[in-house]
């Protein structure tokens, strides 16, 4: 369950704790969708996993705000001298599928998890991970449609509102799959956080971008 | 009192070495590098603003940096862009909220470090490196300048927006133990509710300066001119096309921008207020409140430029009200300073005259703002001088003396000594001077010689008036500039000296940060956790000890 702390976590949050334990060698920094990761300092204290959440959630807020000052450009631009609408290439449905059945393995991982079932986590991590993949190179290829249709950035303003959209979801997807691989690469025994709260932060952010896909792809469909 | 030993747990975890020690990621070290590095911008923005005025009134003399370039109106234009973006992202945005905050954030609630420590470090040098970025050009033509600037300002975005988050995290998570919302220092408050703003306003502004950089370097449509004009009312598109949307680009991003910059200073000065008057703060929850409330409705205010931008002027009106409204919180702020001042006792140390000279300067650039405000009324009012008055009365000025009050108050924190008084009250004196000879005038000269209220006839007379006031208008700004020249002695006079303090907690002052060790230790609580039981400004009768009511007191 999102959101849900268990009496392991809880054991974290309490407080007066005294100073870091022996020394160790310090975690790698690093560490996408979730933010950051301390680059020094105690290795062996985690930390309270609440920052991870919150710190997601605000992370959200804030990309949310970054396509709606795109989209709210969109609906006043619409419709203006020039505008010619582009004709959403076919691929793009099937993008879409991919990516939403992505976020249907994520949760299928997510519960592996939960029931502490490791391969199988694994295995439906890198599906995710490769269904991302797939999404971005099914995007890559209706952009060279468009291309040989003749429609660039620069043909007009709904052409570049269309690449910018699709251009700038998948640099945040890109953004989710460095999270994703994080994930499946990072040795938790050394890290602050639990591999359940690393993974539910990067679901969070993957069913987000899965989400904002579908706004900007409603946005684009029905504001030609 | 919390007490530390030399080499304790702190030293074993810290790693060594150049590489380590550029990308420091401890707060105590990012917040100090931020304040570094908004000294070394505010005294390059000062020169240029004494080179703007030399050439405003000697445009024809040799000026340096702009006599001996080519084309020199354009130079003027570049000096006018450089001192802006200095003074606003690397002053303004940086000092208060970046630089302070930073050190003091995680201080005031009781926590070892900031969230993501890795964050704040990259933001660091993304803040570092669009510095660079704006600097650089200034020296290229004006039209790769301008794309250097964009990339710059789209960097300097992604820093402030990595600062806003962590920020908001460190606030809502990291709190201590008994820091409740109630028993938050108002300063904490203040960044808190800045963060937030930050964070929904930077984040279009890497969207427009994504978009526009589209379409100057690949030729695509978003702003592109000759569409959107079609749809502008005829007023608009006078001035040129291409102007009209770089003002609308630049507001809708400004509008809150004056916001970022003053909300961490309302929260310095509430603070400072508090604890030289050693009263609680008048209404505190209401004052915190009002904080809230501005930043909610720079916010909105910002919302309408948005759309504005998005090519919707109708509705001066809308605009108008919501500019007006903003007065509300900030007049009850200023109630709540002047109520928590009165029948107070103060010792006038230089943070308090800073301070003071604060609301003065708010009054001051308040009251004009009235003028803004009012959409009929700014047509009479409105011309650049009396507009430029305005905002650097209020947003320049005032703000500044906001930072220096902060940085006279937190200066035995950040660097374990106090900063000279004698010197420090000489230069507010001869500062609080200098900016009303500056910018008081400045208002005179808006409204007597470029408005057009004046019949054709009398327009020469009043203009020769105006060329007197020009002259002492410079002469006040290099009178100004000179004067820091006491701040720039005094600071590193004091770093150098090293003079040690007769007490850890100079002011008597009860938030977290003065129950450690000044400067703070490199950990900042010793691996405890401080427990808080009391609100932020239960100041005990004078003869008590201080020691008894600060905020880990029981």
């Amino acid at each position: 369950m999102p959101g849900t702390i268990t009496t392991e976590e809880i054991e974290l949050l309490i407080e007066e704790q005294k100073g870091g334990g022996g020394g160790g060698t310090a975690p790698p920094a690093g560490g996408n969708g979730g933010g950051g990761d301390d680059g020094k300092k105690r290795p062996n204290r985690r930390v309270s996993p609440g920052r991870y959440y919150t710190g997601i959630a605000i992370g959200i807020i804030s990309v949310l705000m970054f396509f709606m000052a795109l989209a709210s450009a969109f609906l006043v631009r619409r419709g203006g001298a020039g505008w010619i609408p582009v004709q959403i290439p076919w691929l793009l449905w099937v993008n879409t599928a991919v990516l939403m059945t992505s976020s249907g393995t994520l949760e299928l991982a997510s519960k592996r998890l939960k029931l502490d079932d490791l391969p199988g986590f694994r295995q439906f991590w890198l599906v995710t991970t490769s269904l991302g993949v797939v999404f971005l190179i099914g995007q890559f290829l209706a952009w060279r449609m468009l291309v040989k249709q003749g429609v660039y950035l620069a043909s007009n303003p709904s052409s570049s509102f269309f690449y910018i959209f699709t251009g700038a979801h998948a640099l945040h997807l890109l953004g989710g799959i460095g999270g994703l691989i994080y994930v499946a690469c990072r040795n938790f025994e050394k890290a602050k956080v639990p591999r359940t709260v690393a993974a539910e932060v990067a679901s969070y952010y993957w069913h987000f971008m899965d989400g904002l896909w579908l706004f900007l792809l409603a946005l684009m469909y029905l504001g030609r | 009192m919390v007490t530390y030993e030399e080499g304790g747990n702190g030293a074993a975890f810290t790693r060594s070495g150049p590489l380590a020690w550029v990308f420091s990621t401890a707060h105590k070290t990012i917040g100090r590098r931020y304040l570094w590095l908004s000294l070394a911008s505010v005294l390059v923005g000062m020169v240029l603003s004494a080179l703007l005025r030399l050439y405003s009134s000697w445009p024809d003399s040799p000026i340096p940096l702009l006599g001996g370039w080519p084309g020199t109106p354009e130079r003027y234009a570049a000096i006018r862009l450089l001192h802006g973006s200095l003074m606003v992202f690397f002053v303004l945005t940086a000092a208060p909220q970046l630089g302070l905050g930073n050190f003091l954030l995680p201080l005031q609630i009781g926590a070892e470090e900031m969230a993501f420590p890795t964050l704040n470090c990259l933001s660091l040098w993304l803040t570092v490196a669009s510095l660079a970025g704006m600097t650089a050009s200034f020296f290229p033509p004006i039209r790769q300048g301008i794309d250097v600037w964009l990339v710059s300002a789209a960097i300097f975005s992604l820093g402030a927006l990595l600062s806003a988050l962590n920020f908001c995290v460190t606030t809502i998570e990291l709190r201590t133990k008994g820091m409740t919302l109630p028993r938050m220092p108002i300063t904490v408050w203040a960044w808190f509710v800045n963060a937030v703003l930050s964070l929904l306003i930077f984040s279009v502004l890497l969207a427009g300066c994504a978009t526009v950089l589209s379409d100057r370097l690949f030729g695509s449509n978003f702003f592109s001119t000759s569409a959107l004009l079609a749809q502008q009312p005829l007023n608009l598109v006078r001035e040129g096309s291409s102007s009209v949307l770089w003002q609308r680009l630049f507001w809708y991003f400004a509008q809150a921008e004056v916001y970022v910059a003053i909300l961490p200073c309302f929260g310095i000065i509430t603070h400072l207020v508090a604890t030289f008057a050693r009263k609680p703060v008048w209404q505190e929850r209401l004052a915190v409140l009002a904080i809230c409330g501005v930043g909610a409705l720079g916010f909105c205010v910002w919302g309408y430029h948005m759309f504005a931008t998005g090519m919707n002027p109708y509705a001066p009106l809308v605009f108008s009200v919501l500019a007006s409204s903003l007065g509300m919180p900030a007049a009850f702020l200023l109630a709540s300073w002047l109520a928590t001042l009165w029948n107070a006792r103060i010792e006038f140390t230089t943070p308090v005259l800073f301070a003071i000279g604060f609301i003065s300067l708010f009054i001051a650039g308040g009251l004009s703002g009235i003028f803004l405000a009012r959409h009929d009324l700014s047509q009479a009012a409105v011309s650049q001088d009396f507009v430029i008055g305005h905002f650097h009365l209020v947003m320049g000025v005032a703000a500044t003396f906001a930072m220096l009050a902060g940085l006279f108050f937190w200066f035995p924190k950040l660097f374990g000594t106090r900063m000279n008084e004698r010197l420090g009250r000489a230069h507010f004196w001869l500062t609080f001077a200098g900016v009303y000879c500056i910018f008081m005038p400045m208002h005179w000269m808006g409204l007597l010689t470029q408005s057009t209220i004046f019949p054709e006839a009398s327009r020469m007379a009043v203009a020769s008036a105006g060329e007197s006031i020009r002259t002492l208008v410079t002469a006040a700004t290099i009178w100004t500039v000179a004067a820091q020249v006491l701040f720039v002695a005094n600071f590193f006079a004091s770093l150098w000296s090293r003079k040690t303090m007769d007490s850890d907690n100079p002011w008597a002052a009860t938030t977290l940060e003065w129950s450690v060790g000044s400067p703070v230790p490199e950990e900042n609580f010793g691996g405890r956790t401080p427990v808080v039981y009391r609100g932020a400004y239960e100041f005990a009768p004078q003869h008590l000890s201080p020691e008894l009511l600060a905020q880990k007191a029981q």
